[in-house]
């Protein structure tokens, strides 16, 4: 039976680390927009709130009052369905990432990350592999040709390039030795240089452009590309179903930055302060993992979107090759040296 | 026949990353540009002497209308806009207008009447912003249509060039 404050711990982590994920989410549909006018010399939004930072709040309303509509002759339970399968997994793998270090709260020491279990790479492995089934069942049971397309392309695009993904989160794996996300981060600790980041250019390139890939982001978001599809997989979904999907997405992008931050950046460490305060340390992280979010958006309103074949040779025939040497490469260094 | 031939890409464009990387330096530059939008209902949209916006009743500098209610823009009105009565005034001029009602909805912005018009009464101004919530309101009467001559006067200058201009190109014809 866990003691009191353990439990208390347990559930204020949750609630801080869920609900700045969904604040994230949605801070990040008013990124889009603002960075997006930026770049083409606009202002973006800025009538709701000062600056347009009410925007999501009133797009969330907007939303959940608009018309629910099911077309005919889809599926109606998986239909229904498939915007939990996208939001859920998304928002489930940020369960295992540290945000901080060791934190003590009420006499009781602890890290902040909701779970800190040994196999927290393969969980965030796994759990991101289920994002796909939300992007296909909805293409499916949407009974339309367009949806159909899109979730197929999904579904070829996340296979293809989690397997680069996967390699790349092998290799850091190697280096660390060990599956336990806090213990990659405090195999990172110390001098700046002991990032993988300079230990692991190569799949830290790869593993980048794996996560725009695997977020459906562009220059790789074939499932929902406008110009053909329609929308892709989300063409029939309106009101909170279409915004289920949209919180995946963000959520998967903000899962996606604060993996990177932690296989590649140090995670939370602060260069040469090994044993910050957690409340420097929870900054730093959170400066990091912003940056990978800005290059989202930033990559999304400078690249053209690719060509599916162009996607697909690109995945298996230079990705996947480059991933596999790397990850020969290190374990050959590892083992003889 | 065309032939299209594909540039052969050096290796450091093929390569991808490099170009990127070149791409987002530019449109990380353009985030600092100076922002062009237009702030619309705040700042209003530019309007220069050309500007053929919804026509408004001269009021002369001595607080009287010009207009006489001789009903020629009336007849030349292409879209039956303009509806006109008359009444008898002390002044000089006899004749001034009891009713002077635009239906904005009706009018195409086409200036005839401003053309028409013998006493230079009715011009062409630069309000531009014709929007309101019933079709009631958007029949303008004549206290919605006067405006003083000084408001109108970049327009009427730009009316009296243009017809010398007429004048003299005929008159060598």
């Amino acid at each position: 039976m866990p003691e009191l404050p353990e439990v208390l711990a347990w559930l204020l982590k949750a609630a801080l680390i869920y609900g700045g994920l969904l604040g994230t989410a949605a801070g990040m549909t008013l990124a889009e927009r603002k960075v997006s006018a930026w770049i083409q010399w606009r202002i973006g939004p800025n009538r709701v709130g000062p600056w347009g930072l009410l925007q999501p709040i009133a797009d969330g309303i907007k939303f959940i009052f608009k018309e629910e509509v099911v077309p005919q002759g889809a599926n109606p339970v998986l239909f229904r369905l498939a915007p939990m399968f996208s939001a859920v997994p998304a928002m489930l793998a940020v369960a295992v990432i540290p945000f901080a270090g060791d934190l003590s709260f009420f006499g009781h020491s602890t890290t902040l990350a909701i779970a800190d279990i040994e196999i927290s790479a393969l969980y965030v492995v796994a759990i991101g592999g289920l994002g796909v089934y939300g992007v296909i069942l909805g293409g499916w049971s949407s009974n339309s040709k367009y949806s159909l397309l899109g979730g197929l392309r999904a579904s070829a695009q996340m296979v293809s390039y989690e397997l680069s993904l996967i390699l790349c989160i092998l290799a850091v794996v190697v280096m660390a030795g060990s599956l336990n996300l806090s213990t990659i981060v405090a195999d990172q600790a110390g001098h700046v240089f002991r990032w993988n980041l300079w230990s692991q250019p190569l799949a830290f390139v790869l593993f980048v452009i794996a996560t725009f890939a695997e977020t459906n982001r562009h220059p790789f978001d074939f499932a929902e590309c406008e110009p053909e599809l329609v929308g892709g997989f989300h063409t029939e979904y309106s009101s909170m179903k279409f915004a289920l999907f949209f919180l995946g997405e963000y959520c998967a992008m903000v899962v996606m930055a604060c993996l990177t931050t932690t296989f590649f950046l140090g995670g939370f460490e602060v260069p040469s302060w090994p044993e910050a305060p957690w409340w420097i340390q929870l900054p730093a992280f959170l400066a990091k993992a912003g940056i990978f979010l800005f290059l989202f958006l930033w990559v999304r309103w400078t690249l053209p979107r690719f060509r599916f074949d162009q996607l697909m040779s690109i995945g298996w025939k230079v990705m996947l090759p480059l991933a596999l040497a790397n990850l020969f490469a290190t374990g050959a260094v590892i083992s003889f040296f | 026949m065309f032939v299209v031939k594909r540039k052969e890409l050096s290796l450091r464009e093929r390569l991808f990353l490099p170009e990127i990387a070149r791409a987002l330096g530019h449109s990380l530059r353009a985030i600092f540009k100076p922002k062009i939008t237009r702030q619309y209902p705040e700042e209003g949209l530019p309007t220069t002497e050309v500007t053929r916006g919804q026509p408004r009743l001269v009021v002369k500098e001595d607080g009287a209308m010009a207009c006489v209610s001789c009903g020629l823009c009336e007849a030349a009105c292409p879209a039956y806009a303009i509806t006109i009565d008359g009444q008898e005034t002390d002044r000089f001029i006899e004749r001034e207008p009891e009713r002077f009602d635009i239906d904005m909805l009706r009018c195409i912005l086409c200036g005839f009447c401003e053309e028409a018009c013998p006493k230079d009464a009715i011009f062409m101004s630069d309000e531009l912003e014709l929007a309101d919530y019933s079709r009631e309101a958007l029949k303008y009467d004549i206290e919605k249509l006067k405006r003083p001559k000084a408001a109108l006067q970049k327009r009427i200058d730009y009316v009296y060039r243009i017809n010398e201009r007429w004048r003299s190109s005929s008159s060598t014809s």
